[in-house]
């Protein structure tokens, strides 16, 4: 699966639009790592595990993007967009979403 | 808690000292948020890549931003750690596009979000930045 942020493929004709695909994920991490996360926070500074969680969820999210226009007999993904909202302490949402095309 | 504020001071330098090093060595940017390339070259392949880093405001910034929030005005201590926080973000993804062979990288976009934030009723408190720098890594012939 071929996923890119811009709204054309270098080198690839867009056949056809399949609409856009969506994928998104909650997490938290676990308590023990939320507690040192916060009182990381405060003296402040980088948190290392938010860090680390949130990119393993953005991944996760990305992945069920890819499954969604997988379904649909894509094999790209053009003009991908990510979002964060914030659901309860210490969890977040991430959402991915794009236009799922077909390449020749 | 207190000398947070200094050291902070000192790792911006030491990242603004990074990113200028990394621009001298590399000769130029590699990072630009333009729709396409400005140079006409075949592009071979292209793929989506991200960076991330969250910051957390210590509490000696918060007391002192609601300090500065009492009377308006710039507050600074939120200021360092959003500008740190950014620059960092745009620093990774340089590093990393140049660690997997990437020649540049287009249309980068950046996400700010509030993670960790605790609320309790109509008050919402404390919390951290997470900044996400994204765009697509292309590679010429």
């Amino acid at each position: 699966m071929f996923v890119s942020n811009t709204e054309t493929i270098h080198g690839k004709t867009i056949i056809q639009s399949l609409g856009v695909v969506t994928g998104s994920t909650v997490r938290a991490k676990h308590i023990g790592k939320d507690i040192l996360a916060g009182l990381k926070n405060i003296v402040g500074g980088e948190l290392k595990a938010y860090t680390e969680l949130l990119q393993e969820a953005r991944a996760e999210a990305l992945n069920r993007m890819m499954m969604d226009a997988m379904q649909r007999g894509a094999n790209a993904i053009v003009n991908v967009r990510f979002a964060t909202s914030s659901v309860a302490g210490g969890a977040a949402e991430l959402f991915a979403y794009g236009t799922a095309v077909q390449t020749d | 808690m207190l000398f947070s504020g200094m050291h902070q001071k000192s790792w911006f330098n030491k990242l603004k000292e990074r990113e200028a090093t990394f621009i001298a060595v590399n000769g130029k940017d590699n990072i630009n948020n333009l729709k396409n390339p400005i140079s006409s070259r075949e592009i071979v392949c292209s793929e989506l890549i991200m960076a991330n880093v969250s910051m957390g405001v210590s509490w000696w910034q918060i007391f002192i931003g609601s300090i500065h929030q009492l009377f308006g005005g710039n507050i600074t201590t939120y200021d360092r750690v959003l500008a740190y926080g950014r620059t960092e973000a745009f620093q990774r993804l340089r590093e990393k596009a140049l660690a997997k062979g990437w020649d540049a990288v287009v249309n980068v976009r950046l996400e700010t979000a509030t993670v960790m934030q605790k609320q309790r009723g109509d008050k919402k408190k404390g919390g951290a930045f997470e900044f996400l720098v994204y765009g697509t890594g292309i590679k010429y012939r």
